[in-house]
């Protein structure tokens, strides 16, 4: 049957699981007029999540059922171990009118959309700084998600970040990446904070250069469209005090690090995904 | 230095010099041959000198005069290479010196042996030092240049021309020597020890001797030649081949996990360290 598209003027959004990655989501919507408030809609039972949508304008109801019902576009946003039993429990009410959506890492399409009994599903793999509007947000469409919705959901999650659109076969690599990315990052922004201090620094300066470093290198590599290695040619002058630091990381086998990182959280993605 | 009188240095006619060189060895030959070869220089203007001229074949062979003794080959050429072996270049400089005037200009091949103290020697300043690479045998040297103080801008474009018959020249000033040494020479050997190993892994992977050689070798030159060709950053040619999940990546991280290119750095920052302690 063909999906009827979501009007994208006035279609309403709803979270089923009030938590601090729904929350982030919802704030970046308003914040950056992707939709106002009054079209977004949730529910939890506890009164200091509610209070946390309601200071933003969003709606909160009695029950999910009333979150489903009210809306076209559903973004299931509950623990991961849970997702199977709230979309099965909600099932009867999941039309294929409406487009939905989960950010349940490691669950896979397949099973949503056999829980759900059908395929207009999207599945998106954000990070944690969603909270700050800088996520990295890849996102896989159902059988049944058309174009259309593909391009909504984009939409939605550009609003806090960054979207890319990939096949789902690449989800454990990305879990690996930017899943699990910022944590790698923080543990260098607070070594390269030790290492100010070793250095003679006072802890908060070095934190803040850390940080605004890491930051800083970030943006370069995002906004200037050369390769690392150029930006990092860039900056190391002859017998200078870059590449002197450089050949430490060097040393310590840096690069192999990252990438021992990055492929050990997608193989555990795999094993989880598989049990 | 020599009276310290301003000579006006005359300029050396590129269309009709002499080239000598004091020390007929190895090195000498493939830069001789190679210029003959090439065309640059046709073997009548190009001169060396030996005890005993019958056993350099490798010159007269290409149709080069070998003379008995130094003195003669100083004598009538215009540039004179001096290609001894750095442990007696000081004595065969201060042997020849009365023959050196500044219309002569010099170039010295020795390792080790800096500007300062050839231009003692020889009593002038118009001195260019050149260190080529192993590969000058095969065309293919790794040459880099450094010019005394009384060496002319059409000085060094002559030698360069020179040496671009056996590879590739680049200018810079001597307080860079001890690192292009360890990159342009030591670097060949750290290649031969890089290749060798590919072609050890192309065994261990179940390819006979040869061919893995062989492979190792064409796939290292071909690399170089994508870097200095396409003028490509070797990190882009790197992502340009490493395809997701493929098999150049896993194997790119075994490298990365061996912090390989911390050997290299290592490697380079060890013989430009040694280098400068063996210039002091």
């Amino acid at each position: 049957m063909e999906a009827l598209p979501i009007p994208t003027d006035t279609y309403k959004l709803g979270f089923i699981g009030a938590g601090k990655m729904a929350e982030s989501i919802a704030r970046g919507i308003v914040r950056s007029g992707v939709l106002p408030p009054n079209r977004i809609s949730t529910f939890h039972p506890h009164p200091s999540r509610r209070q946390a949508f309601e200071s933003f304008g969003v709606h909160l109801l009695a029950e999910n059922d009333d979150v489903l019902e009210e809306s076209d576009v559903v973004i299931f946003s509950v623990k991961p171990q849970v997702v199977k039993d709230v979309v099965l429990q909600l099932r009867p009410l999941l039309s294929r009118k409406k487009l939905l959506v989960s950010i349940a890492a490691g669950v896979k399409l397949k099973d949503l959309q056999e829980w759900a009994g059908h395929s207009r599903f999207i599945r998106v793999m954000p990070n944690t700084p969603s909270a700050v509007g800088a996520a990295a947000s890849v996102l896989s469409l159902g059988g049944g998600a058309t174009e259309q919705d593909g391009d909504l959901i984009a939409k939605v999650f550009g609003s806090i970040g960054k979207t890319w659109k990939a096949d789902e076969k690449y989800f454990d690599a990305v879990t690996g990446l930017s899943g699990s990315g910022p944590a790698y990052i923080y543990l260098a922004i607070e070594a390269l904070a030790d290492g100010g201090v070793a250095a003679g620094l006072p802890r908060e300066l070095a934190l803040g250069l850390a940080s605004q470093t890491v930051l800083g290198a970030a943006s370069m590599a995002c906004h200037t469209g050369k390769h690392p290695g150029q930006l990092k040619d860039d900056v190391t002058s002859p017998g200078g005090t870059t590449i002197a630091g450089v050949h430490e990381l060097e040393k310590g086998g840096f690069r192999g690090i990252l990438m021992n990182a990055v492929l050990a959280a997608a193989k555990r993605s795999r094993e989880f995904s598989q049990s | 230095m020599a009276g310290g009188e301003e000579v006006e240095v005359k300029p050396i006619d590129k269309e009709a010099f002499n080239l000598g060189f004091i020390g007929a060895g190895k090195l000498a030959a493939s830069v001789a041959i190679g210029l003959v070869n090439q065309g640059i220089l046709p073997p009548s203007r190009i001169f060396t000198a030996h005890r005993n001229p019958e056993s350099r074949l490798d010159f007269t062979s290409v149709g080069i005069q070998v003379y008995q003794n130094n003195h003669q080959v100083a004598e009538e050429c215009d540039v004179i290479i001096f290609s001894v072996k750095p442990q007696i270049l000081k004595e065969v400089i201060l042997d020849l010196r009365p023959l050196l005037s500044q219309n002569k200009l010099l170039v010295s091949l020795a390792v080790g042996h800096k500007l300062k103290a050839l231009q003692e020697w020889a009593g002038h300043c118009r001195f260019v030092r050149v260190i080529p690479n192993t590969a000058s045998v095969i065309g293919e040297a790794a040459t880099v240049m450094h010019l005394g103080e009384a060496a002319t801008v059409n000085d060094g474009e002559l030698i360069a021309d020179l040496f671009g018959a056996v590879g590739k020249v680049w200018k810079m000033d001597e307080k860079l020597s001890d690192a292009a040494g360890a990159v342009g020479g030591a670097g060949t050997a750290f290649a031969s020890i890089a290749i060798e190993a590919m072609a050890d892994g192309g065994v261990a992977a179940g390819l006979p001797r040869e061919i893995s050689l062989s492979l190792a070798s064409q796939a290292f030159y071909g690399a170089a030649a994508m870097v200095m060709k396409t003028g490509k950053h070797p990190a882009q040619l790197k992502d340009q081949v490493a395809s997701p999940g493929g098999i150049t990546i896993a194997g790119i991280h075994e490298l990365e996990k061996g912090a390989f290119r911390a050997s290299m750095m290592n490697a380079v920052v060890a013989a430009a360290k040694r280098s400068h302690e063996m210039g002091q």
